[in-house]
Order: C-alpha cells, then structure tokens, then sequence
C-alpha cells in the first residue's frame, strides 16, 4: 500500500508521541470510565422511567376496567393517564427528558398539564447538566481533541522540526492528513468501544428484537457522532498549524470550545426566550375561559348559543321540552361543549406553541455557526428526547383525550334516558363492559422521516460544516508557512 | 510598584476584552433578570385581577347553588417573589410561584406544573448567578494560568526574581492586582443591579454580596495553588480548566444522578392513581360509609345529617375529601423523599464550592427546592383553611348572594427562611484556606 503512506506514518508517530505524556493518559483513561459511568447510569434511568410508567399506565388501565356499571358521565371524570415512555436510544442522550412532565390526566372539560417532570422534583443541581454518553461525545470528547491536537504541528514548529519534516519531502497536505489521522485514531480507541457498548446496550434493551426504523435513527446517531468528532479533529490540527506557538493554539482552541459548548447554546436560546416573551399559565388559561365563555357556555341556561341548539332540537323532533326528545339531551349538549372547548383550547395552544416555535428558532439558526447545537439538536431527535416529541406525546395525550370524553358523551346519548331521576331514583347507569370499548393510551415516538424532517437544518448544517473544513485543508495545504 | 503591576496588568489587550466581555454580559443577565421581575409581577397582578372576575362571574351564574359555586371557583396562592430573585432564578422557572385551587381534593391539583418551552429549561437562563458561578471563574483562570510561567518560558523571570527582594511578595501582589479587579467588576454589576432591580440593600444582598467575593477568592486560590507547582503555562491551562470541567459539569452531574436514583420517588405516581381511585369509587358504595369517615376527620361537622336525596353537597365533598385523606401517606412519603433530596444535595454540596455557592444563591433568593416545598406546604395549608371556611356554608346551604365574593383576593406565602451566615460562608472559606496554605508551602519549598 503505496497510498498515503506517509500519512500512516505520521499518524503512528503521532499516536505513540500521546501516550508518553502520562497525563493525556490519565485523562483519557478518566474519560473512558465516565463513559462507562454514563452508560450505566442512563440505562438504569430508562429503565427506571419505562418501569414506572409501564407499572403506572397498566395499573390505571385496570382500575378502569374494574369501574362498576355506572354514568358514563362519571366515567369520562374518572379519566385516564397518559405516561410518557423513553424510546431506547434516550439511554444514550437524555435531552430534554428531565423537563418533561412523566403524567398527564386526561378527563372530561379539561386539558390538564404534564406534571411530575424530575426537574421539578430536584433542586438546581440538575441545572448544571447531566452526563450522558451523548454528552461525553459531543462536550468532553471535543475538549480532549483539542487538548490532544493543539501540540501536532505548533510544537514542531516551536521546535524546528517543522522544517525538517517538509524538507523531507513531506508536503503540507500530507502532514495535515496524518496529523488529523492520529488525533483522531487515538480518540477513535475511545469511540469505537463506546460504540461496541452502545449498539449491545441497545440490543439487549429490545431482547434482540429490533426494527428498522429503531435501527436507522441508532446507525445514524453513530454516523454523525463519528462526523462530529473527526471535525473537531479537523479543527484542532488547522489551528494547530497556523499559530505560531502551542500555547497560542491551545488558547484558541480553548476559546473556541467554550464558544461552541458553554457559550452559545446557552446565550442564543436566552436571546430568543427574551424577545419572544411567553404568557404565564394563569393568562394563557384565563384567556382560554373568555373565549370559551364568549362561545357560550353550555353550564349557563340562558346561554344564546346553546339556547339556539335547544331550539331548534326542539323544532326538528317536533317536541316541547328537551325531556321528550328521543337521545339523552344533556349527553349532547357536552358533546357540542368539548367541541368547542377542545377547538378553543387548541387554537390558544397552537399560538402558544408558535411563541415556543420562534424561541426555539433562534439557536436552531445558529446551529449553521456552531456544529455542537446541530449535533445536538440532532441527536436529541433521533433519540425522541426533543422538543418535538415531547409536543407530539402531548398531542397524542390530548387527541386521546377529546376521543374518551366524546366515546363516554356519546354512550350517554345513546344509553342514558332522557328522564332526570328525582329525589330517591338510583342514578342512571350503563353497563361496564363498554368501558373496554375505549382502547388504552399508547404513545408512539416519531418515526426517523419525521425526525429527519424536522430536524433537516442540522442535517445541512452538519454536512456544509464537514466541506468547509475539507475545503480548509485544501487551502491551508497550499498557504501554510514552516516559521 | 502595585500601581505598575496594575497598570501592566490592565495594558494586557487580553485583559481588556476579557473585563469588557464580562461586564457586557452580566448586564445581559441584568436584563434577563428584568425580564423575569417583570413577568413575575404581571403574573401576580393578573392573577389578583382574574381571580376577582372568575368569582364574580361565577357567583352570577351560579346564584341557587353555593356548592355547585365552590365546585368551580379558585382561589390563588402567590409565593413571593423577592426582587433578589431577578439574579438568582433558580427552580422558580420551573416550578409555579402562584398555586390556584378549588376546595375540591388538593392532591389531584397541587402538583400542576407551569407552562414552559423545555428548550429554555434545558439550556438554562443567563441569570447573574450564572456570570458569576460559570463564566467569573473562566476569566479568573485565564487572568492567572500563566502568572510566573509565562515570565520563565519568556526568560523575563530571572531579571524579576533579581531585582526584587521578596519574590513571594511580588506574586502575591499579581495575584491582588487580579483580585481586585475582578471583585470590582462583580461590586459594579451588583451595585448595577441594585439600582436597575430595585434589590432593597438588606441582609440577603449582604450574604448575596459575600458569597460572590469568597466564590471569586476560591478560584483565585484554585489558580494560586496549581500557580505553586511551577508547571508549564500549557500544563497550567489544561488543568484549571479541567478542575473548571469538573466542578461546573461533571461532578454536579454525577451528584445530582446518584440523588435521584438514592430518592427514587414513585411515589409521585402512586399518589395519582391513590387519590384518584379513592375519590371515584365512593360514587359506588354506600353513602354512609364516606360520611362516617368524614365525620371522624371534622368531628365539627357531626351535626349535619345526610339529606335524603340521591345527590348533596355534604356527600359529594365527603367524597372528595377522602381522595385527600385516603392518599395521605403517599403524599406524606413523597414530601419527606423530597426533603432528604433537599438535604443530601446540601449536604454533598459543601464539599463542592460551585455547587454550594449555587445552592446558596438559590436559597437566598427563595428559588431552591427547600422553598418550593415550604410553598407546597403552605398550599395545602391555605386550601385546607378554605375548605374548613366553606364547608359549613355549603352544608348550610347558604345563600350565595349573601356571601361577600370580593373580599376573596389572592393571597401570599412569604417564606421567611433565614439563610445562616457560618452554613454559607465557612464552606468556602476552608476551601480558600486550604489552597493558600498548600500554595504558600508549595511556593516556599520550592525555588522561586
């Protein structure tokens, strides 16, 4: 193998010049067993989540089921629980996770919040951020490249060897090469067992039983995490050769590690959340009841817009009172009421959602200037642990919803008399078993087109990132100076 | 001499954008603590104003039927907001500072969470506690990584180390021309804040104040001993911030996972599922089982009998209630599972003066886990003192139009914690102690 030979050779010479420095040792020794750390402590979480809300969900499911005959008025109130289960790449890259709430309930009238999220349940320890596989492949592994790379050609040229070496017939190109070859063989000894760790992780996690779609999002996030890292590589070795000393590179490199991780993601997302301001709770739901109530509201008898429904159901079945019509009236009337809440409610949250939306769009256009927000972002959507997942279970959650209220409304009309009991009756009932009749809340994560869709800006971020760097070598091949 | 060194010192390009990067964005976190202030007002006045027409307009529709009123109407708790709170968020972004309940069951309501994009959360505010805790000690490493070395790798050190007689001196006096102006910068946006947030000049601002100087000397005691080893300016760079990585990042994480899987709290579930069963399944079974229960919880209401009808208010609240009471343990398990969270995570921190001094902040804004649970508390409190108001109301079948609605007005928990002074402060101050002395033996033993 006459290709990149001298390529090879650089790299080699490179990596055994690495280990003598026992403290890069150590560090990358250090970051293995945090690796492993993460590892483990990711899937006791997903399992520990999946657990709970597996136990949770099965337990309501049955204490549903187990209702005695009754209103299926009643049972629209009694409700159902929507719990939010982890997909199994959320071992690897918890995301947002912590922040969502883990329940919702789901009853008749109203659209209740996610609650129990563990950010509400721990102090601001959480804040400071969580160690995750992912987070060691997109944070601490970059800072390690750089540590790694900012001596490969700086050094050599602080101590003359720089010139030796393209005296030797050694071009820039070729040195630029083995130089990122070696960084990034001394970090892949890092990946690649990860990478081992991670796909047997995954495996066991699905008994072995994997699907196609579960697949593709796992070779992609193993793709573009490789990506991820060779540019940091890229990076490193470019600054490397244009400072004129080690320590000048490291600085840079520094800086620019900070920028990308610490800096901007944190200050772009504030940037957005500060323009776009949100509503508080208490007037996104107040401005929810005044709209519903200019409606009309379906508790008032006097109300204009339920008074004409009355009207001219009393005209069509030809009756007087809505006692004599031939369907239970007031079954209908909450039909036609979480109609229009439900359409209220969502307008109000579409709005809100479209505030989330432009906050949000702040940080995912600079993705195009920082590769780690990409990065992130992206994996935080192949592991369904993003913002969009967590809008889509909670839509799920309330589509579920308005379906088991309008079910149980339309068993009232359907099996309820018309007839109100007086003083001493028994409440009017239904049989149990149609309470089977409403199936169980499942959530489905977001298949990988969807994923890929929404999260296309990264996607192209990624790959201009990946040219430009390429293009980068190129012209510094052609540039560079030895002093 | 000191005024030379300063002026070296503040010469530097480096030093310049530094400083000048820091003000600019600690008055960033000025703004976005504005913002906040501002949100948390509006919210609490709206809150007073919603709440006063939800009562009144319910209070017309629902005219004949005092129960069927308190079925729906809230009544609004706030949880104070100190103005200090504007520099140290804390949870307060994610957990609600105003609680609105019914007198229905309390366990189905307490635990509501505040409407929130959770890419905000996830990434985190830029408060002042932020500036300080996080970007102060970045600035402060690369103000010092390189003190001495840098003179030996240049060859100046020799010249220094000749002309002065205590070389020792000299570097304590580059380290206090560093102090100084870092503790400046922090006391300007401070003092920035206190104008622009109107933060009342108190103790808390006092303990807000000292914290912030000792946090800054920590770091500075940090640099001063990894200075002491007399390593190379690289070496220097690549440990600080590595000793930076982990207390910002790695150990707090590592903590805050062993916490959570200590203090599982399933708890929080189970109590759902409890109270919802508990409340539902009394429709089912006889009546006077509930009210025996009930009246063995409120020995006060004994004398109202059941009405001898299918449906009453007394039952139906009856009911309700037993949701509460029957959920009560698991309410209890989680409180206390909470608390023991609260108090390890204290307890590790102060052995991790990032996190301490976070924590610290926290609790003197009243924005910590430990306020939230006060808060919590209180909640149940103020619903149960409605609950005791109205039950005999309803009982009574009172009229609705004789009821005062307006005077009903949203009311406020103050949370009047005191933070002590030896719990914040002593913590750091080891830290700072131990790194001079080891610094200053390191410096003596060696050859300057």
């Amino acid at each position: 193998m006459k290709l990149l030979h001298a390529e090879i050779l650089i790299a080699r010479h490179f990596r055994n010049s690495v280990f003598k420095n026992s403290a890069i040792f150590i560090i990358t020794l250090f970051i293995g067993i945090l690796l492993l750390y993460a590892a483990f402590s990711g899937w006791e979480n997903y399992s520990n989540q999946n657990e709970t809300s597996e136990k949770y969900q099965h337990q309501s499911r049955e204490d549903w089921l187990k209702n005695p005959d009754k209103n299926p008025h009643r049972m629209a109130h009694y409700g159902n629980f929507a719990f939010r289960k982890s997909t199994s790449l959320s071992v690897f890259e918890f995301g947002m996770e912590p922040f969502f709430g883990n329940a919702i309930f789901l009853e008749a009238h109203k659209q209740n919040t996610a609650n129990f999220s563990e950010a509400g349940f721990s102090n601001s320890m959480l804040r400071f951020g969580e160690i995750s596989i992912a987070m060691v492949l997109q944070v601490l592994l970059p800072l390690l490249i750089f540590f790694l790379g900012f001596n490969s050609i700086a050094y050599e040229r602080e101590n003359g060897t720089l010139k030796i070496l393209l005296t030797q017939g050694i071009n820039w190109k070729q040195l630029l090469t083995g130089k990122i070859l070696g960084v990034a063989s001394v970090i892949m000894l890092l990946f690649l067992p990860t990478i081992l760790i991670l796909v047997l992780i995954w495996l066991v996690l699905q008994n072995f039983t994997i699907t196609t779609d579960e697949t593709i999002k796992l070779l992609l996030f193993i793709g573009f995490h490789f990506v991820y890292l060779i540019f940091f590589c890229i990076i490193a070795v470019l600054v490397s050769a244009v400072s004129t000393t080690s320590k000048k590179a490291l600085i840079s490199l520094i800086g620019i590690w900070l920028v990308f991780t610490i800096i901007l993601p944190r200050t772009t997302q504030a940037v957005g959340a500060y323009i776009f301001e949100a509503p508080s709770k208490i007037k996104f739901s107040s401005d929810i009841e005044k709209d519903i109530l200019k409606q009309g509201d379906s508790h008032n008898p006097n109300d204009p817009h339920y008074k004409a429904i009355k009207d001219s159901l009393l005209r069509v079945y030809k009756v007087d009172s809505v006692q004599k019509l031939p369907f239970n009236y007031s079954g209908f009337i909450m039909t036609e009421g979480e109609k229009i809440s439900s359409r209220i409610y969502n307008e109000h949250l579409e709005q809100l959602l479209q505030i989330y939306e432009q906050q949000n769009s702040f940080s995912k256009t600079v993705s195009f200037l920082n590769p780690y927000i990409a990065m992130k972002n992206l994996s935080m959507g192949l592991s369904n642990t993003d913002y969009d997942s967590y809008i889509d279970f909670q839509k799920q959650a309330e589509a579920y919803r308005y379906t088991m209220a309008q079910k149980m409304n339309a068993l009232q009309i359907k099996y309820i008399s018309n007839k109100k009991p007086v003083a001493k009756d028994k409440p009017l009932t239904i049989n149990k078993d149609h309470w089977a009749d409403v199936e169980e809340f499942h959530y489905e994560p977001k298949g990988i087109w969807e994923v890929l869709k929404s999260e296309i800006i990264s996607i192209i971020s990624i790959i201009l990132w990946i040219t430009l760097l390429l293009i980068l070598i190129r012209t510094a091949s052609k540039k560079l100076k030895a002093i | 001499m000191l005024v030379l060194l300063f002026k070296n010192f503040l010469r530097s390009k480096g030093t310049k954008i530094g400083l000048l990067f820091l003000l600019l964005i600690g008055f960033i976190s000025l703004l976005i603590g504005h913002q906040f202030q501002e949100k948390q007002y509006n919210t609490i006045t709206e809150a007073s104003v919603y709440q006063k027409e939800h009562i009144a307009r319910n209070a017309v529709y629902h005219k004949d039927d005092i129960g069927l009123l308190l079925y729906y109407i809230k009544f609004s708790l706030v949880n104070k907001t100190l103005p200090i709170n504007s520099l140290a968020i804390g949870q307060r972004d994610v957990n609600p500072s105003i609680q609105s309940v019914t007198i229905r069951g309390l366990e189905a309501q307490k635990y509501d969470a505040e409407l929130n994009n959770p890419n905000n959360l996830l990434s985190g505010n830029i408060d002042f506690s932020f500036v300080l805790i996080y970007l102060f000690p970045l600035l402060i490493v690369a103000f010092s990584y390189n003190v001495i070395s840098e003179e030996k790798e240049s060859g100046t050190w020799k010249i220094v180390a000749t002309q002065s007689q205590n070389t020792f001196a000299f570097i304590l006096k580059l380290f206090y021309v560093r102090i100084l102006s870092l503790a400046a910068l922090f006391t300007i946006i401070l003092v920035a804040a206190v104008l622009f947030l109107n933060i009342p000049i108190d103790v808390s601002l006092l303990t807000f104040f000292v914290l912030g100087i000792l946090y800054i000397l920590f770091w500075f005691a940090v640099c001063f001993f990894i200075v002491s080893l007399q390593k190379h300016s690289n070496y220097n760079a690549v440990i600080l911030l590595t000793i930076w990585l982990f207390l910002i990042v790695i150990l707090p994480a590592a903590i805050n996972t062993y916490i959570v899987n200590k203090y599982k709290v399933p708890e929080a579930l189970e109590l759902t599922l409890t109270q919802r069963n508990a409340y539902h399944e009394k429709w089912d079974m006889d009546k006077m089982t509930t009210l025996n229960k009930f009246y063995e919880h409120y020995p006060q209401f004994k004398h109202y009998p059941l009405p001898e009808k299918e449906f009453s208010w007394l039952w139906y609240y009856a009911m309700q209630q037993m949701g509460d009471d029957e959920s009560a343990g698991q309410s209890r398990e989680l409180e206390a599972k909470l608390q023991q969270r609260n108090l390890a995570s204290q307890q590790i921190a102060q052995f991790i003066p990032t996190l301490h001094t976070q924590l610290q902040l926290n609790e003197i804004a009243h924005a910590d886990l430990g306020n939230q649970l006060l808060f919590l508390k209180e909640t149940a409190k103020f619903h149960e003192k409605m609950r005791l108001h109205f039950y005999p109301k309803i009982f009574d079948e009172a009229l609705v139009e004789k009821e005062n609605w307006s005077k009903y007005k949203v009311e406020t928990f103050n949370d009047s914690t005191k933070t002590s002074f030896a719990k914040a402060f002593l913590p750091l101050v080891l830290f700072i102690l131990i790194l001079i002395g080891f610094g200053w033996r390191n410096f003596k033993r060696g050859v300057i």
